[in-house]
């Protein structure tokens, strides 16, 4: 017998305590695991979205940057414009590389659902971009294979009845190449919806991005069906030896036109991420008082556990024990329950990730496409060993109690 | 008389502080015990029969005269120091059996080994369940034993390390009069055939008179 299968016996003597005392410690695990999974998935989805955008700079409406990024990354509507000519003024700057301009357009879904299929969402994000330019923004995008899907290309520059459609858009609307989608929208300055049918001429495989959920058509195409001929949404700009030295030159040359302001993805990246800091910061402190509270049960039932014990720990002593060897015992029961509750909490955590993702993902609405929750081996290393090290802390004082106690005393106390 | 002295103890005293009063449990007893003998320490309930042997176990320290077992003094010794005497030199068998409730009869006889941080050699466990007549009863828990045959475990937990002296505080209380003379003929081979020196305290007079000698307190001192 060794001195773990002992202390092992002895947390069996009580199993519903220490299965109890053991949960309490899953749960702190389980919360802060999936608290530092978000905290790892999170800026790696944003900094991933942001990525698949193409470009490192934006010039948009003077508005809120951050809610036009949001925009970007998601979806959604209030959106601002600025004038076409911008474009054509700022895609002179010689510190550009490549530079699109992207219209984006809202459709009503009810109007493109197909047949009496109930409609999941209420709104097709409509992009409008001009063709050559986007392709070089975006070179990763490619057409989907296999049949139904092959032959795709982009659409003819000056079409105005073809679209291409992402990835997940083509799956919820259940096209395939040379279908026809439909996208209901109200023109600007007009109160009711226009019906308008496309050709799909190609479908894009899934990239991981805003773009699968996008239905792309030419700008002017967009631009017409919207009501809004000579008016963008953004512009994107990827620039050379892109830095914030020459992010800053570049801001300050094209500030002057009015209405427009100019957007480092950067700035945004760094914005979403401490949007969302207090909603963690909030988790955290749960966090922290769950492995106060369990650290506490920790303590009080292994506390228990010694009083409960005394006479036998006096016999113990009785018959050899040292003080060193009871306070061993003692602390190893601690680790014992810490190191269950922590692999225990790490899987539940791992178990729950996916649900913990769509809870979080609902709560706090966040426009990125990636998992929010990455649990890595690193972080539950980390949880096993904090546990670890917690266990050792509360199990000092129920350990020092048990080992400074008299054996003659002790047995008496039993007696 | 055969044998060295394995305890010595010269004006053994034991006080107690009870709020103003001092309870002089023991009180200046002189006792010498030998290897391979049999010594009964007798006298009525208060007598400081438990104390006496708490003291020649070094499960206590006097606090005033001289003690000395196996060679080591004993007085004055702290308890993290005590512990270091008894271990291994004195076996203690209680009254109330005193078993660890989720432990085997073989793990609870093994107990002093784990402490000591040796491993237990299954000839040597395989001898003292013999020994004691529980060789078939090894993996039963306490609960599933009969008060003589826990009794039994606290002989051979005591016996597992063989020590030099065993000590046992009224070892046949809590147990019928049958059971009582099996266990303390179990003390009695260990006597004759490991060799270790016996300390006990009994009620019983029959049982005192099967030992080497007795040693009879009264009010904390030796009666002559």
């Amino acid at each position: 017998m060794t001195f773990a299968a002992f202390a092992w016996k002895n947390l069996t003597r009580r199993p519903v305590r220490t299965l109890l005392t053991a949960g309490g410690v899953a749960l702190a695990v389980a919360v802060a695991v999936s608290l530092g999974g978000f905290n790892l998935g999170y800026k790696r989805a944003i900094a991933g979205s942001i990525e698949q955008l193409g470009f490192q700079v934006m010039v948009m409406a003077k508005g809120c940057p951050y809610e036009a990024a949001t925009m970007m990354l998601k979806g959604g509507t209030g959106l601002l414009y600025l004038p076409e000519d911008a474009h054509a003024k700022i895609k002179s700057d010689p510190d550009i590389e490549a530079i699109t301009p992207i219209f984006i357009g809202i459709a009503e879904k009810q109007g493109s659902s197909i047949g009496d299929a109930p409609s999941a969402s209420s709104f097709t994000i409509l992009s409008g971009v001009d063709e050559a330019s986007f392709r070089e923004m975006k070179p990763w995008l490619a057409f989907k294979k296999g049949p139904g899907y092959d032959g795709g290309r982009w659409f003819a520059p000056g079409s105005t009845n073809e679209v291409v459609m992402g990835f997940e858009a083509a799956e919820y609307e259940q096209r395939k190449v040379g279908d026809t989608f439909y996208a209901s929208v109200t023109p600007n300055g007009k109160t009711e919806p226009e019906m308008h049918a496309f050709q799909v001429t190609g479908v894009l495989e899934r990239s991981g991005s805003q773009d699968d959920g996008t239905v792309f058509l030419p700008l002017k195409t967009a631009q017409k069906m919207f009501g809004r001929a000579g008016q963008l949404t953004i512009i994107g700009i990827k620039l050379r030896a892109f830095n914030g030295i020459r992010m800053r030159e570049f801001e300050g040359r094209w500030m002057s036109i009015p209405e427009v302001q100019v957007v480092s993805l950067e700035q945004v990246k760094g914005a979403l991420v401490s949007l969302v800091g207090t909603a963690q910061t909030m988790v955290a402190a749960v966090a922290v008082i769950a492995i106060i509270v369990a650290v506490i049960g920790v303590i009080n039932a292994i506390l228990m556990s010694v009083y409960e014990r005394i006479g036998e720990i006096g016999i113990m002593k009785a018959v050899g024990a040292t003080r060193v060897q009871i306070f061993r015992l003692i602390w190893t029961e601690t680790l014992l329950i810490c190191l269950a509750g922590a692999v225990s909490g790490s899987l539940l955590a791992v178990v729950t990730a996916g649900a913990t993702d769509a809870a979080l993902r609902h709560l706090l609405n966040i426009g990125v496409t990636q998992g929010l929750v990455r649990i890595t081996p690193g972080l539950l290393g980390s949880a096993v060993v904090g546990s670890v090290v917690l266990g050792l802390l509360a199990g000092i004082w129920p350990a020092r109690r048990a080992a400074g106690l008299l054996p003659v005393e002790a047995i008496r106390a039993n007696e | 008389m055969n044998g060295n002295v394995i305890i010595s103890g010269r004006g053994l005293c034991r006080h107690y502080q009870r709020g103003s009063e001092t309870v002089r449990a023991l009180d200046g007893v002189d006792i010498d015990i030998h290897a391979g003998e049999s010594v009964c320490i007798l006298g009525p309930s208060g007598s400081g029969k438990t104390t006496l042997i708490n003291l020649l176990s070094a499960l206590d320290a006097p606090t005033a005269g001289t003690l000395t077992i196996d060679g080591r003094r004993v007085d004055g010794l702290p308890e993290h120091e005590l512990v270091n005497i008894r271990r291994g030199t004195v076996g203690y068998v209680f009254q109330k059996f005193h078993l660890i409730p989720t432990l085997t009869v073989a793990e609870n006889m093994a107990l002093p080994l784990l402490f000591l941080g040796k491993k237990p050699d299954a000839e040597g466990l395989d001898r003292v369940l013999g020994a004691v007549g529980l060789a078939d009863r090894a993996g039963h828990l306490p609960k599933e034993l009969s008060g003589g045959q826990m009794q039994r475990v606290a002989i051979g937990r005591a016996l597992i390390t063989r020590p030099r002296v065993l000590i046992a505080d009224e070892p046949t209380g809590n147990l019928d009069r049958q059971t009582g003379e099996t266990i303390f003929d179990l003390f009695v081979k260990a006597v004759r055939e490991e060799g270790v020196a016996l300390v006990l305290t009994t009620h019983n007079l029959a049982l005192a008179g099967r030992c080497d000698r007795t040693v009879t307190l009264e009010d904390g001192k030796t009666k002559r």
